[in-house]
């Protein structure tokens, strides 16, 4: 049993160490491992344009996402938690889940099919680009508020609001939205981890000069190798840390709460 | 008259539950307790009242005026519920504050209102803590708080002390009763504890199945109640099966029994009722002093529960349940005083 599980970390911090000794590393062809060491990889990195545009456009990117998200997901969840018929909840959630069951390339291809066109030539557009993330998204964010109301007990504070005078728009932003403050968090780190990540669906729609970082790194991969390492271990940094922010909001939200 | 249920019905959407035909009176500074098993429609009362649901038929007036139609944070009713549903990101104070924000009370006065209703529930200088660092007790004094600080027209209770454990359950309904009669507020207090109903409820109304049976002040609840039903609900009782045999006589299964038939023609079948304590437990059948009949028969239980001894003792067919406060000596007999005997109408089919 400990060998099966040495050997599986292994396997799973093996890739992450040979990439992070191929950005270090000098020259890496037909080889076990790079000859050499050199920090000339990511000095190139800094130098190159493509790269600090495909960074900011993967900053815009999630950026827009997670506010969008909020704005239509913390409504929408609100709406399906205060439906009163649960034939309605369950076909609200079945179809703000279908983007997740659904492979995200025939989401792209339907983009692609619909977008091209004349009356809408929006393929290539960072709204477009913005706009699937959004629909790719939006169900995780959906399913961490709705699992919350339900256990943060939102109807009944909300009858109790009621019951002392408060009609719906008090109810909302000083009853809903505080309470939910921390799943709303929690549920964006999960956002914004995936739309960093997010490969399929961007290398399709996006254009020449809206590529997002992951898309900008299998261009990376075409070159040279050490680039292309330390253009990941970039990458992989942003995702440990939106993983280590959102472990910290999870423990700030479950002590508030107990 | 502060509220009124004037022939109330309500159905829940496809099922035969809910509350029917209810006609029920709420004085001034009164506090009427709902008492009745799960499912017996006491919550549902107190949602109708609070505009949580919407009666389908007969109406429902707060002060003289028909609440029908108007949705819960109009009806300016206080209410507390069973787990005190406080707003957890906000501090006690700003709790009890908050009916009084959503009227526009400018900030600093209602902080000082909100502050000396927390004093008048003995939270005096907890006004700053959240919540989550006040024990149960003291959280359903921030909620009794919240719900009388903007006064309400009435202040309805939801099981409130259902949550709390047994020794704060006590002191906790000793202080709501006094905050209410401070208060001078009719209140509707709705709960399945008998003993809690009984010791603070000026009336208390039994429901069953969706109907009220009776509603009376205890006392007269517990001596004279309408039916069976009402009777084994309010106390320990027993309760026989009996025809009247004679006017002043009945017989039932443990024997003839003296008593006052009035009202009863003989022949007649009713259901006789006797609390335990009210049962005389007796050495020697020679013993009895007052007027009622001795009956002679075996103990088959007896246990000692500290300030009370239970007995259960075999007489003809049936048996007496017994409870005595003083007496320790043995038990060959006991005596049941005629003024002791309740006659009931008898067991209804649908009961």
């Amino acid at each position: 049993m400990a060998v099966l599980t040495c050997l599986y970390l292994i396997y799973l911090v093996a890739p992450i160490a040979l990439l992070l000794l191929g950005s270090f590393g000098g020259v890496w062809a037909n080889s076990m491992l790079p000859s050499g060491a050199t920090l000339h990889w990511y000095g190139a990195l800094l130098d190159d344009p493509s790269l600090s545009r495909a960074f900011r456009t993967s900053l815009t990117v999630v950026s827009a996402t997670c506010v969008i998200d909020v704005v239509i997901g913390l409504p929408a969840a609100y709406a399906l938690h205060s439906q009163a018929s649960k034939s309605v909840r369950f076909a609200g959630r079945l179809i703000s889940l279908l983007p997740v069951a659904v492979p995200e390339l025939t989401l792209a291809f339907g983009f692609i099919l619909l977008f091209s066109t004349d009356t809408l030539p929006w393929l290539g557009t960072s709204s477009l680009l913005i706009a699937g993330h959004v629909v790719l998204t939006l169900p995780y964010l959906l399913n961490t508020l709705l699992a919350d109301m339900e256990h943060l007990r939102l109807a009944e504070l909300e009858m109790v609001a009621g019951s002392l005078g408060a009609g719906f728009g008090n109810r909302f932003f000083d009853i809903v939205v505080p309470t939910l403050r921390h799943s709303v968090l929690s549920g964006l780190i999960t956002v914004a981890a995936l739309s960093i990540g997010e490969f399929q669906l961007s290398n399709l729609v996006s254009g020449f000069l809206n590529r997002t970082y992951p898309t900008f790194l299998l261009q990376a991969f075409y070159g040279a190798t050490g680039f292309a390492c330390a253009a990941t271990v970039v990458l992989l940094s942003l995702a440990l840390a939106a993983a280590v922010v959102g472990a910290l909001v999870a423990r700030a939200g479950g002590s508030a709460r107990t | 008259m502060a509220i009124s249920f004037q022939n109330v019905t309500y159905r829940y959407p496809g099922s035969e539950v809910g509350v029917f035909g209810i006609d029920l009176e709420i004085e001034d500074g009164e506090l009427l307790v709902v008492i009745g098993p799960s499912g017996s429609g006491k919550t549902t009362l107190l949602k109708l009242l609070a505009g949580f649901l919407e009666a389908q038929s007969g109406r429902i007036l707060v002060d003289g005026e028909s609440v029908s139609g108007l949705p819960p944070h109009r009806r300016n009713l206080g209410i507390v519920f069973q787990a005190y549903a406080l707003f957890q990101h906000m501090t006690a104070v700003q709790n009890v504050a908050y009916p009084l924000k959503v009227r526009g009370v400018p900030r600093a006065a209602r902080l000082e209102q909100a502050r000396r209703a927390l004093a008048r529930v003995g939270l005096d200088g907890l006004g700053g803590r959240l919540p989550a660092n006040l024990s149960g007790g003291q959280q359903q004094r921030v909620a009794l708080a919240r719900a009388l600080v903007f006064s309400p027209r009435a202040l309805l209770l939801d099981e409130p002390l259902s949550a709390l454990d047994a020794f704060r359950r006590a002191e906790m309904r000793d202080e709501i009763a006094r905050v209410q009669r401070d208060a001078g507020i009719a209140t509707l207090h709705v709960t399945h504890d008998l003993e809690e109903a009984m010791s603070i409820g000026d009336r208390v109304a039994v429901m069953h199945g969706g109907r009220l049976l009776q509603v009376a002040a205890p006392q007269t609840l517990y001596d004279m109640p309408v039916d069976r039903r009402v009777g084994a609900f309010v106390g320990k009782a027993n309760l026989w099966e009996a025809t009247v045999s004679a006017p002043g006589w009945i017989a039932s299964p443990v024997g003839a029994l003296a008593c006052d038939t009035t009202g009863f023609a003989p022949g007649s079948s009713v259901t006789a009722m006797v609390r335990p304590e009210r049962i005389l437990p007796l050495a020697d059948p020679a013993e009895a002093k007052a007027d009622g009949v001795v009956l002679a028969g075996a103990v088959s239980l007896d246990r000692f529960a500290g300030p009370i001894r239970r007995f259960d003792m075999g007489v003809g067919q049936s048996v007496v349940h017994g409870e005595t406060a003083g007496y320790r000596g043995p038990i060959a007999a006991v005596q049941i005083p005629s003024e002791a005997i309740r006659l009931l109408p008898p067991e209804t089919v649908d009961a």
